[in-house]
Formats: structure tokens, C-alpha cells, sequence
């Protein structure tokens, strides 16, 4: 059955209509647009494209605990290639005169195929002047050729610092993915240690210049003449706890060492200098790394790259002693008068050696002084494995320290439990002896050593050790100190006291040190050799001056040197001179201070 | 050429040539806007696989027994409602709007299923034997029928696709015989609402337009006031809704009163879309050409701005080309809705038409600013493999339709 009104012929011409009407009303919109009007149009795609040009903040920079400049920003040339316009024939000139390996502007040309030629292309970052001044003569005939001014990170105080300030790199796509809000590809962004750490604080917020460009991207002028522009924010400043005097000493000190040595100031936590050997260039980082630079920070076995302060863990030798005395003190099972006798070593199913003959009847104090292991090896029997392993913990060890430069390692602290899982219920107790003088299976890091020397100086108190104290807010000015966690070990005072005087002696008694004794200041500490089945022993020093009030704490580890005394104790002592004895000028009240003195670095890069 | 003469009788190629013509130009149109994007160009051969699973849908659906589509009509709406309220609470949410269900690794949007499922829903209803399209009940359910999965789009927010159906009711009924005051009653609240959104003054005058249109009808006093109620209503009732839109959708009906407010915004699409056509002139830039295009002046161009790329490369021939494929396609519909004998079959054919013209008439008319911008992809040319399925399957039904066109009396 049909109703008589349904697709009648009346409302099918309707629909009929509406729908030549429409397409005819589309044609001639159409015909206006692409043929009346055409040229104005035309003249608007040609001419009045608007293109958004990121402007890059300037990263904030890194002044050492006096504000003196450690990490500045400084102007280096460019040379770009816009794809469209760039003729390969040129390849070969620009390679000679830019310095680049024969063939690699082809290879770097291919792998940006899938970009748009529009898009000008980094050929090499930090080109000499020269090779500007050569660009600029020639432009004529390099078409496509460009250079641009880009920042780039500066070392102008002469502190190596690698393995603390890290360096930047350009971002990964997985970063990208991660975090689209804010990177776009080509970004450079913190690859490791402080540049990392603090991005976010660092980085800044970019700015962007709207401007005309014409069908083939060529720039023509400012949209609104910059009237919409948004100006970059240079990120924060960062003030580092770092003293670069005592960080460019221990640099000095460790030139072609292995090794890693770390300064902090016992009664905040602060690093004053953190060095790992051998260390690398980061002025290479900052313009296109070269090649062999890279292949000989990967490949060499020295491994540089590496930072030993944090992530080489190994057994501390001798100067772990002073962990046993102060569990065993703090507990009670010994006193300041206890005394054991040292027959030149040590019985517990088989014989463990002392060194340096037979000490007789020693205390506590003389056995720090000595190093005498058979004491040690008596003391860990008397503590307990367990009660031993909860003291090193107390003091850090087994544990990172939470240090604000990126990546450490825990170290290990041997305890019952770990001997069960390896030997059984019925595990040898002879293992425990040499635990007691810092070999066998203890290993630690040089940062955990120094955390402990500082808790030592300190009664026992202090903070997590960092090396950025605050950062100069780009606003106001102001100095935003950066919270720290403080550290309690828990142990009495008086504990201190007695080992502490231990300590005192090793350097200004009949000790093992004493050839670092000196006038000006007394240094108290205590040296290590431990022993390495791959090779020479490595040598060891923690220590902290002055002794009457602490004001430095160090752990000093020198790879495969031989004893801890002849070898890491002189790097403490130039350290502690360099800390404690030279003169410093503070530049940082001046800076947070502006009217005393223009504020040099960083800002007034920009214009 | 027996065969031939065979083929046509079974098989419409005035429907099934030009359709796939528009599906080729389109793929040339996206190959041209991604081929110079790294992230997207793959989107061509994406399309081209979707293009031949939408065809093998195009003959399955042809070959179906065309009473199925009337049994389906009532299950699968009310499938499509609860994969509606679904799609509101675990969809994902793409420019804004939360309308992309996922099952494993592919995605698809309800509202495109529900398109189907509601001109049949309402195509059967309205064809019952003793439907009488001049009672007030009739029409009101319709109505429902028809606006409840457009409340639930709106809900997501998706503003397009609601107004597509909104007009497919229309048609609906219209083509059902609803009488001109009928039609005046469902119509007006649609008018005033959309003048309301043009400021105070568009809305006094809307009004004043419907006063005008009652005193023609002469319908008495309570009839009237109602109805001018109702036109009141939808008016302030706009209002609520507008404030209730994503800002990114409230910027684009802002930026089509007003483009130039904005350049760097909303109103930017607007713009280059325009620039982009106007500079293409009589034979366009030539394939891969188009300067707007080549350089992305328009973002996601191979989806709803897909006729921005045949605009400017192929200029006003290609445009008019398109436009006339179309036309093609649409007017061979209405042929056959209008010849159907089976009164479903005839609302089922118009229905698909109004969903075909309304894509197009939106989606181009936006492009050449003559429509806001919302977001509607255009049919058979756009980039999207759902969308492009969807179509097949209802120019299937069409192909269908056709096909046993002789077999209803």
C-alpha cells in the first residue's frame, strides 16, 4: 500500500530544487573565490603566510658557591643548508671549509630526506670565524648556505666538572613522545648530571617571533611588526655548593689517575668538589661532537665517561675500621680503656696477618692510629654481624644518597642473611674478620666514603649530600635555597670523641699519615689500601679538617696506586689547603645585589 | 551489448562509477596533503586498504536480501543507542569530543553506526500501515526516535554529526508528507535557535519572522502561543547549550561570525582554507603544488579540509568536478528513492541522501566560509577509514534498493 504523499512528485521537485540550488550556490562561491577573486588570494598565499619562529631561552648558568661562573652560555656560529635551494655540488667545498669529514654533508642531507627541504638543516655547530667570514664573502654563490648565532655552554672558570654539570644533547624521540607539551624535534635538552637533573628549573620558557613568509618560506618581514611576539625567559640561574678552587685541585690532582674524589662540607651536606678520573671535555659536547671524541669516550677500557664518584663501588679498606669502633663504642662492648692484645695476627680457623709486625696491648684510639687489624678483626666477633651491618647502614652505606647529579649505585653491606643465601645455614664465620678492615664482600662508593667522613666530623649529623644549594629566581633575583634532607645516625657524641682522636693521630701522631701533617691546619683521617685481585691495590684516604671544628670532609680513592698513605692522603691535603687557606672573593652577594655591579652572565648574552 | 544493458539493469553504474571516482580523487588529494608530513604519510596506503574493504562491504551489502534491512532497523538502533551511552563513558576522546570506541587495535565512532541504524529505525516507523503523518503523536515519536541518539551525541560533544541527523529527521519527514505547518512547528525552534547565536538582534528579528509565519497560518490562539513558547525556548535553551560547548568548539562558531578576530586561532583555519582555494584559480597549482598545502598551512588537512587540496592543485575545473560527482551520485538517489514502490525503501533511499548532501554541503561550505567550522568529514574524498566504510555500506543499500527495484509493487 502506497500513501499517497510519500516521494510525491510536488515534494521530490522540492528536494530536486534544493539540491541544484545548493550546487549552484557552491559553483558560484567557487567561481568568485577561484576566478573573480583569484589574484587577491593568490597575493595572500604568496605573501601573507604567518610562521611562528621558536625563539630559544637561554639556559640558566651555573655560578660555583662564591659566584663565580662554572657553566655560562656563549655565542657560536651555525652553518645550516636549506635543502630546497642547496646544490651537493657544493659538498666538497663546504666539507674543507668547515672542517667536516669528506662525504659526511651527503649522509646527514640523506637521513633528513623524510623532513621537509623547507626546514634549514644543521650541518655543524660552532664553526670558526674564519669560515664565516668566508660564508659571508661567498654567499653569492652558496645558495642555500646560512649560518645562524646559537648558545652554547661555555666553561669559563677552567673547571672540567663532567661528571657533575653533564651536557646537553639533542632529544631523543622517545623524550619527544613523552613530553610534546614543551620539545619540539632539534630541541637540546639535559643529557646527564646537573643539565639534567635541573631541566626543568633550567631551561627556560621559550619565546616565539611571528613573522610573514612567502610561498617558498622565505622570510619577508615581522607579523604586526612583532606586535605578537612573545619574548624567551632565560631559565633560573642554579648555585652550586661546589668550590672551584677545590674541585680544579682534585681535577689537577687526578690527571692521568683513575680514580674519584668528593669534598663536602660535614655540617650541611654540601659538595665542594666531586671529581672522577680520567673525566673528558665537555666543550666537545657542545659543537658537533666529533667522532673520535666519542669513540674514545666509549671504547676507552678507562671508560671516562664512567663516573667513579657515584657509581664504582669497591672495597674501602682500612677506613671502614672506624665504622667498627663506633658500633662498637656506641654499643658498649668496649670501652676507651679496653685493650687486646696483637700477637701479629689474628686465629678464627685459619690465621688472619696483621701488617707492620707485632703492636702489643692497644685501646681503641691506638688501633685507629696503627690500623692495626687484629684489634678489628677481635671487635667485628664482639659486635655482631647483624649489628655491624645496622651501623653501616645508619651511616649510609648499603643505600644511595639521594645526590642531586643523576645516577649511583647502592653499594652492598654484607649481612647474615646474605651469607645463608650463599652458604647455607652453617656459613663460615671466618668471612666476618676481614669485613671488620674493609675487605672481602663490603663495597662502597667514593660519594658513600665522604657522606660517612662528614657524619664522622659532624657527631654523627648532616645532609644529604647535593651540589645545588638554591637558584637565583629569573624574576625576582632572589637566591631560592633547595630543601635537603638531614641525616641522624643516632650515635652518642662522646663515640665521636674517641675515634675522632684516632683519626687525629693518624696524621699528627705515629700514624699512617703523618706525612700530611701541617701547621696551618690539623687534618684528621684515615687511610686505606685495599686490595685488588685484577691488579694493584687501590689506595684510600677519608679524612676531614679542622679537626677542632670541621669545616671539609673528603673520601680520596686512587685506582690501582698502591697505598692509601703515599697516594690519596696528598690530594686531601692539597684539597683542604685549597678550601681552608686561600683567599675568596664573594661575587655572589654582588650579583644578587644589582646595583652594586650589572649583572654580567648569561642575561646580557641576549642582546 | 546485451550484457551491458544485463549489467545496468542489475547494477547502477550512474551510482557506483562516480562514487568511486570521488574515492580515487580523494586518495590523490591525500597523497598530495601527507607526502611532504613525515608522521602521516602512510595515511595513503591506510586509505587505500580501507578503500577496498569498504568496497567489499559496498557488494556484500548490494547482495543482501533487501527485507533484511527492514528486520535489522529496530535491533540494531537500540544496539546503537547503548554503544552511544558506552562511547560516553570509556571512549576516547579526539579534538575534544569523547567518540571513538577501540576494540583491540581498531577504532570506530557509534554515531557513524548509529546514522545507519536510525533512518532505518525511523524509516520503518513512519512506514507502518497505519502510520498517519498528520497526527501530532506521530510526529512526536519520530521526533524521539530520531533525537535521542542526537542528545547523546551532543553529550560527547560532537556538534557535526548531531546536525546531520537533525536534518535527516527532517528530510524524513518532509519526504513522509508532514504537512508545510508541520514542517513550519518542527522547523522554527532550529532557525531561532541558530539566529540566537548571532547576538540579541538575529533573535528579535527570528522572532518576529515567526509571528509573521502564524499570522499566515491562522491557527487559533493556543496553537500559536505554544509554538511562539517554544521558538522562545529554543532561543534562551541555545544560549545554555553554547556555554555548555567545548571552548575549541565555541571558538570556531566565534571565528565564523568574526574570522578576522582571531587570525592566529581559531578563525586560521578559516582563513588559509580560503586562501588556499581562492589561490588556486581556473586549473590550479598542479599536483603537489599548492604552496598552502605543500607547506601545511592547514593542519590535518587530509581529513575534514581534504577539499582545500583539490581546490588549490586542481583549481576551479577539479572543484566543479567534484561538485559534479556529487550531484551525480545525490540526484541518481533521489531518482531512486522517488521511483521506490516500497514506501521504506523510498524513506530508507532519501534518508541516505540527506546524509550524503548534508557531509557535503557542511563540510564544503565551511571550506569556502559560507558554514562554520565544524568538523564533518566529506564523504568518499576524506581521509578516515570508518567513515569511508559507513558510506559504502549505505551506498550499498542504495545499489541494493536498485537492484530489486521491480520486485515491490
Amino acid at each position: 500500500m502506497r500513501i499517497p504523499n510519500i516521494g510525491s512528485i510536488q515534494r521530490s521537485s522540492v528536494i530536486y530544487f534544493a539540491i541544484l540550488a545548493s550546487f549552484f550556490l557552491l559553483s558560484i562561491r567557487l567561481f568568485l573565490m577561484q576566478i573573480v577573486q583569484q589574484q587577491s588570494y593568490d597575493e595572500k598565499s604568496a605573501d601573507n603566510s604567518i610562521k611562528a619562529i621558536e625563539q630559544i631561552p637561554l639556559r640558566g648558568v651555573f655560578l660555583d658557591r662564591y659566584g663565580e661562573v662554572l657553566v655560562s652560555n656563549v655565542p657560536a656560529y651555525t652553518l645550516r643548508i636549506l635543502p630546497a635551494d642547496y646544490d651537493t655540488s657544493l659538498n666538497k667545498l663546504l666539507e674543507t671549509v668547515v672542517d667536516l669529514e669528506p662525504g659526511s654533508i651527503s649522509k646527514m642531507l640523506k637521513n633528513n630526506r623524510i623532513y621537509s627541504k623547507y626546514v634549514p638543516l644543521r650541518i655543524k655547530r660552532g664553526i670558526d670565524f674564519k669560515a664565516v667570514a668566508w660564508l659571508e664573502e661567498n654567499s653569492e654563490y652558496l645558495p642555500g648556505v646560512s649560518y645562524i648565532v646559537e648558545m652554547q655552554r661555555g666553561y669559563p672558570a677552567g673547571v672540567t666538572g663532567s661528571h657533575v654539570f653533564g651536557y646537553t644533547k639533542e632529544i631523543s624521540p622517545e623524550q619527544l613522545k613523552r613530553e610534546k607539551d614543551y620539545y619540539d624535534p632539534g630541541d637540546y635538552v639535559g643529557h646527564n648530571g646537573l643539565e639534567k637533573e635541573y631541566e626543568k628549573l633550567i631551561r627556560g620558557i621559550k619565546g616565539y617571533n611571528y613573522i610573514l613568509v612567502d610561498s617558498k618560506r622565505k622570510e619577508i618581514g615581522k607579523y604586526k611588526d612583532g606586535l605578537n611576539d612573545i619574548t624567551s625567559i632565560k631559565g633560573h640561574d642554579l648555585v652550586l655548593s661546589i668550590d672551584a678552587e677545590v674541585q680544579k685541585v682534585a681535577e689537577q690532582e687526578l690527571k692521568g689517575k683513575s680514580g674519584a674524589v668528593v669534598a663536602i662540607d660535614p655540617k650541611s651536606g654540601e659538595i665542594l668538589a666531586l671529581v672522577s678520573a680520567p673525566d673528558y671535555d665537555l666543550n666537545q659536547f657542545s659543537y658537533v661532537t666529533s667522532k673520535e671524541f666519542l669513540q674514545n669516550l666509549y671504547t676507552n677500557p678507562l671508560r671516562p665517561s664512567f663516573n667513579r664518584a657515584t657509581m664504582s663501588v669497591k672495597p674501602p679498606g682500612s677506613t671502614f675500621k672506624i665504622l667498627a669502633a663506633i658500633a662498637a663504642l656506641d654499643m658498649g662492648v668496649i670501652t676507651p680503656s679496653t685493650t687486646i692484645y696483637c700477637g701479629g695476627g689474628f686465629t678464627f680457623g685459619r690465621f688472619f696477618k696483621c701488617h707492620g709486625g707485632v703492636h702489643g696491648p692497644l685501646n681503641v684510639i691506638h688501633a685507629i692510629e696503627k690500623s692495626c687489624n687484629t684489634f678489628f678483626y677481635n671487635l667485628i666477633y664482639k659486635i655482631g654481624l647483624d649489628k655491624w651491618y645496622e651501623y653501616a647502614n645508619r651511616f649510609g652505606f648499603n643505600n644511595v644518597t639521594g645526590i642531586d647529579i643523576g645516577e649511583e649505585v647502592p653499594g652492598l653491606i654484607p649481612n647474615s642473611k646474605y651469607y645463608e643465601k650463599i652458604y647455607g645455614e652453617k656459613w663460615p664465620r671466618s668471612i666476618m674478620a676481614s669485613l671488620a678492615i674493609g675487605q672481602g664482600e663490603v663495597s662502597v662508593t667514593p660519594l658513600q666514603l665522604a657522606q660517612y667522613a662528614a657524619l664522622i666530623a659532624n657527631n654523627g649529623n648532616s645532609f644529604v649530600p647535593h651540589v645545588v644549594k638554591a637558584y637565583l629566581d629569573n624574576k625576582t633575583g632572589k637566591q631560592v635555597p633547595v630543601k635537603i634532607k638531614e641525616i641522624k645516625t643516632g650515635v652518642t657524641k662522646n663515640v665521636f670523641d674517641i675515634v675522632k682522636e684516632g683519626m687525629f693521630l693518624v696524621v699528627n701522631g705515629a700514624g699512617t699519615a703523618t706525612r700530611i701533617r701541617m701547621k696551618e691546619v690539623t687534618i684528621a683521617g684515615k687511610t686505606g689500601t685495599a686490595q685488588n685481585p685484577h691488579g694493584a691495590d687501590h689506595a684510600f684516604f677519608i679524612g676531614f679538617a679542622p679537626y677542632e671544628n670541621p669545616k671539609i670532609a673528603l673520601a680520596i680513592v686512587v685506582e690501582n696506586a698502591g697505598f692509601g698513605a703515599t697516594w690519596a692522603a696528598p690530594i686531601a691535603q692539597k684539597m683542604i689547603q685549597a678550601y681552608l687557606l686561600k683567599e675568596k672573593v664573594n661575587k655572589l652577594d654582588q650579583r644578587l645585589n644589582p646595583d652594586l655591579q650589572p649583572r654580567i652572565v648569561g642575561a646580557s648574552i641576549a642582546n | 551489448m546485451r550484457i551491458d544493458y544485463k549489467l545496468q539493469d542489475k547494477f547502477d553504474l550512474w551510482l557506483f562509477v562516480p562514487a568511486i571516482l570521488l574515492i580515487a580523487i580523494g586518495l590523490v588529494a591525500i597523497y598530495s596533503s601527507t607526502i611532504n608530513h613525515p608522521e602521516v604519510h602512510n595515511n595513503f596506503q591506510r586509505q587505500l586498504t580501507w578503500g577496498i574493504i569498504s568496497l567489499i562491504i559496498f557488494f556484500i551489502t548490494y547482495s543482501l536480501p533487501t527485507n533484511s534491512f527492514k528486520f535489522l532497523g529496530v535491533p540494531a538502533y537500540f544496539i546503537s543507542i547503548l554503544l552511544l551511552l558506552v562511547v560516553l563513558v570509556v571512549g576516547r576522546k579526539v579534538s575534544g569530543a569523547r567518540s571513538w570506541l577501540y576494540f583491540g587495535g581498531i577504532g570506530f565512532q557509534p554515531s557513524e553506526f548509529a546514522k545507519i541504524a536510525t533512518i532505518l529505525a525511523i524509516s520503518s516507523f513512519l512506514s507502518r500501515t497505519n502510520s498517519n503523518i498528520e497526527s501530532i503523536k506521530d510526529i512526536g515519536i519520530a521526533l524521539v526516535i530520531g533525537f535521542l541518539p542526537v542528545g547523546l551525541i551532543l553529550l560527547e560533544p560532537d556538534m557535526g554529526t548531531s546536525l546531520t541527523f537533525m536534518s535527516l529527521i527532517l528530510i524524513l519527514l518532509f519526504w513522509k508528507g508532514i504537512s508545510l505547518f508541520g514542517l513550519f512547528v518542527v522547523l522554527s525552534p532550529g532557525l531561532v535557535a541558530i539566529s540566537s547565536l548571532f547576538g540579541t538582534y538575529y533573535f528579535i528579528a527570528s522572532l518576529i519572522l515567526v509571528l509573521g509565519a502564524l499570522l499566515v497560518f491562522q491557527k487559533d490562539i493556543i496553537t500559536s502561543g505554544s509554538i511562539v513558547a517554544l521558538n522562545l525556548g529554543a532561543g534562551f535553551f541555545t544560549e545554555i547549550v553554547f556555554r555548555a560547548l567545548s571552548l575549541h568548539q565555541q571558538k570556531r562558531i566565534q571565528s565564523f561570525i568574526d574570522p578576522s578576530a582571531d587570525p592566529l586561532g581559531a578563525g586560521y583555519n578559516a582563513i588559509q582554507a580560503k586562501v588556499a582555494i581562492g589561490s588556486g584559480g581556473l586549473f590550479g597549482k598542479g599536483f603537489l603544488a599548492g604552496n598552502q598545502t605543500q607547506l601545511q598551512f592547514i593542519p590535518e588537512q587530509w581529513t575534514d579540509f581534504i577539499f582545500c587540496v583539490i581546490g588549490e592543485e586542481f583549481g576551479f575545473i577539479g572543484s566543479i568536478v567534484v561538485l559534479a560527482l556529487f550531484m551525480s551520485v545525490i540526484l541518481r538517489i533521489l531518482k531512486i528513492a522517488t521511483s521506490a514502490k516500497d514506501e521504506f525503501l523510498s524513506l530508507v533511499s532519501i534518508g541516505i541522501l540527506a546524509i550524503y548532501f548534508v557531509h557535503l554541503v557542511i563540510n564544503i561550505g565551511m571550506v569556502v566560509g559560507i558554514m562554520p567550522i565544524i568538523g564533518i568529514p566529506l564523504p568518499f574524498v576524506s581521509y578516515g577509514g570508518s567513515s569511508l566504510v559507513v558510506n559504502m555500506f549505505l551506498l550499498g543499500i542504495i545499489a541494493n534498493i536498485y537492484r530489486t527495484r521491480k520486485n515491490y509493487t
